[in-house]
């Protein structure tokens, strides 16, 4: 613990420990999604952190054409 | 009297005394003006005011279970409006958002297309000045395309209004046809102002180079407009399901690179807006109810959001991601307020926008549109990134700028943890904010599935963004403009279109040259053959030759049209 929050720091451990607790909590009780597919083991925790890296990957490969100068459109 | 006023109306009128009343009086004179219109909604739902104009009806003030809704968070958003902006001496702006939400109220309230279309150009009329209160040479240029292409959307209204008028005798503000004519016109008005994929470069272009308090105002009114007259009148037309979809999904990416943080939020309204149109595409009690409750909801916390920043703009002169960070010690309340808005927006229970989004999720789960559902999904984890954990962490953390500030002013900081507290009581009663809504539902947000189920969504992609963060994937912000759909009139067709006239121009003098001296030419044969031999046997004028020279032309045109055509 004392390890984790040298390392990670105590924000990023708290949420580390938070992704746990829900994790549990899902094993405890009964969790049903909107559609059949969210019933699969952990699906939100693994949709929501594959969501924001492909988020991530995706907005920074925009970065090579759709960022320009910040005077682009005064010049 | 008072009560078959309009409301908004009186906050129209009212605006026009504010510029000669002393600062601390005006701000009350507002509330005032604020809480008269609002003694209007207690009538009741029906048609309260109509006027005969050349044998037209108007219906002025009519009000049912939609008008409803959206009138209390209009006011309540008013209210907002005016202790935020409390700070400001110069009445200008005060003139600006009063008449502003009164011609948002009044719109709401319309009962025909005519009246509606006043109303709709009055909130373009009277918002401009907030983006032109910047006084930088950016905002006047843009607050120029702004009100340019709200008024394109009223022409767009106006046409739909008079074809439908045309056609049926009746201009009533009711659901329409997107088949017909008029429907689509009416359609593409509406689109305007929602902000569509393409036609969204003006949300984006104008509301971040407004004053700090004009954003707050402007983030609320127009677009919020736009969806209530979309459920009114295109309440379960599909196609709204497509295009709300692309809406939530494409404005993430952008908000991702942004470095302008209002403009970040500019990008997360967009994609809000979406969840708005995917649930009046549906059509369903419950998915009308999500998307009048994901307004209501959006008005605050986005507000918040977005007075959060113009704090931060008000304070520091910038809202540069790449130029902040390290403020929460100086900022400390402006930061709170601003994570309770980031917490809403992105859905956590106990918040706002939980009990919002949640209905229409629920309601995409029902009609089996797993597509769309996992579109939505994905985007609850984008809204996350970029409004949940980017805004208040560039702004009041990351890393050390080295700007040494103070807290906001004491009326931001009111308005702020207002909208905050309304934020979490919505969240926390939601029972209590659903009858408020359209529609008669029973609801419970709060069971063990969705609650897991979100705070997993939520709490693994806030770990992801640590991990980039962390382990410094993350790119740095740039200062940068990034390229949006207002670059099709920004710089596409000036670049293809100046060079286009240009050569049309000269082609065009080319033309008119030849022209000219073909005449000259037949002018000269004429004068020769003609005057020299005497054909005429008095003196011979100009305008006697050019008759002549017309009528042989005339004669060589039907010639030629006989034998070719």
């Amino acid at each position: 613990m004392k390890y984790l929050i040298e390392k990670f720091g105590k924000t990023n451990t708290s949420v580390l420990f938070l992704c746990i607790i829900f994790l549990i909590l899902e094993l405890i009780g009964h969790r049903h999604g909107e559609t059949s597919i969210e019933d699969i083991l952990f699906f939100p925790a693994f949709f929501g952190y594959v969501s924001c890296i492909v988020i991530f990957k995706i907005g920074v490969s925009l970065r090579s054409f759709l960022m320009k100068d910040e005077d682009y459109y005064d010049k | 009297m008072i009560s078959s006023f309009p409301p908004g109306l009186i906050m129209m009128i009212g605006a026009l005394l504010i510029p000669f009343l002393p600062h601390i009086i005006r701000q009350i004179y507002m509330m005032v003006l604020i809480l008269l219109s609002a003694y209007a909604l207690t009538l009741g739902f029906g048609i309260h005011s109509k006027i005969n104009v050349m044998d037209i009806e108007f219906i002025i003030f009519q009000s049912d279970t939609l008008t409803l809704p959206f009138a209390i968070i209009f006011h309540i958003a008013a209210i907002l409006n005016v202790i935020y902006g409390a700070h400001e001496k110069h009445w200008n702006q005060h003139v600006a958002i009063m008449s502003y939400s009164g011609a948002a109220i009044a719109a709401v309230h319309a009962g025909d297309l005519f009246t509606l279309f006043i109303w709709w150009e009055a909130t373009a009329f009277t918002s401009v000045f907030l983006i032109l209160a910047s006084k930088t040479k950016r905002s006047y240029k843009s607050a120029f395309r702004y009100i340019l292409i709200q008024v394109g959307s009223g022409m767009f209204l106006l046409a739909g209004a008079i074809l439908l008028m045309s056609e049926t005798g009746s201009a009533e503000f009711k659901n329409f046809d997107i088949n017909s004519l008029y429907g689509q016109l009416i359609f593409i008005a509406f689109g305007i102002k929602a902000a569509f994929p393409l036609l969204n470069g003006w949300l984006q272009d104008s509301y971040p180079e407004a004053s700090e308090i004009g954003t707050v105002a402007l983030s609320t009114f127009t677009t919020k407009l736009a969806i209530f007259c979309f459920a009114k009148s295109f309440a379960g037309t599909e196609i709204l399901i497509i295009i709300g979809a692309i809406m939530t999904f494409y404005p993430i990416f952008f908000a991702v690179i942004e470095n302008d943080l209002r403009r970040v939020l500019t990008y997360s309204l967009n994609n809000q807006l979406g969840f708005m149109i995917v649930a009046i595409g549906i059509g369903t009690e419950l998915a009308i109810n999500g998307a009048v409750a994901h307004a209501f909801a959006h008005i605050l916390y986005k507000g918040l959001l977005f007075m959060g920043m113009g704090a931060v703009l008000y304070r520091v002169g910038t809202c540069k991601a790449s130029e902040l960070g390290g403020l929460f010690k100086f900022m400390p309340i402006t930061a709170i307020c601003t994570i309770i808005g980031a917490i809403s927006i992105s859905a956590f229970p106990l918040f706002s926008g939980f009990v919002a989004k949640s209905l229409i999720m629920s309601a995409l789960g029902k009609e089996g549109l797993v597509f769309v559902y996992f579109m939505l999904l994905f985007a609850s984890a984008g809204v996350l990134h970029h409004s949940g954990i980017k805004i208040p962490f560039f702004a009041f953390f990351a890393h050390e700028s080295g700007i040494k500030t103070k807290e906001a002013p004491l009326n931001m900081i009111i308005a702020m943890i207002t909208a905050s507290t309304l934020c979490i009581l919505i969240g926390v009663f939601p029972s209590y904010f659903y009858e408020i809504l359209p529609y008669q539902i029973q609801y419970q947000p709060y069971d063990f599935s969705h609650v897991v189920g979100q705070l997993q969504l939520l709490t693994f992609a806030a770990f992801a963004f640590i991990c980039l963060w962390h382990f410094k994937i993350y790119p740095p912000e740039l200062n940068s403009t990034v390229l949006n759909s207002d670059w099709i009139y920004r710089k596409m067709i000036p670049g293809v279109l100046l060079p286009l006239l240009n050569l049309i121009n000269n082609i065009n003098k080319k033309i008119e040259q030849l022209i000219g001296f073909m005449f000259m030419y037949i002018r000269k044969f004429f004068a020769n053959i003609m005057i020299k031999n005497k054909v005429f046997d008095r003196e011979v004028g100009q305008d006697t030759l050019i008759v002549i020279q017309l009528f042989i032309i005339l004669l060589i045109f039907i010639f030629v049209w006989k034998i070719y055509l």
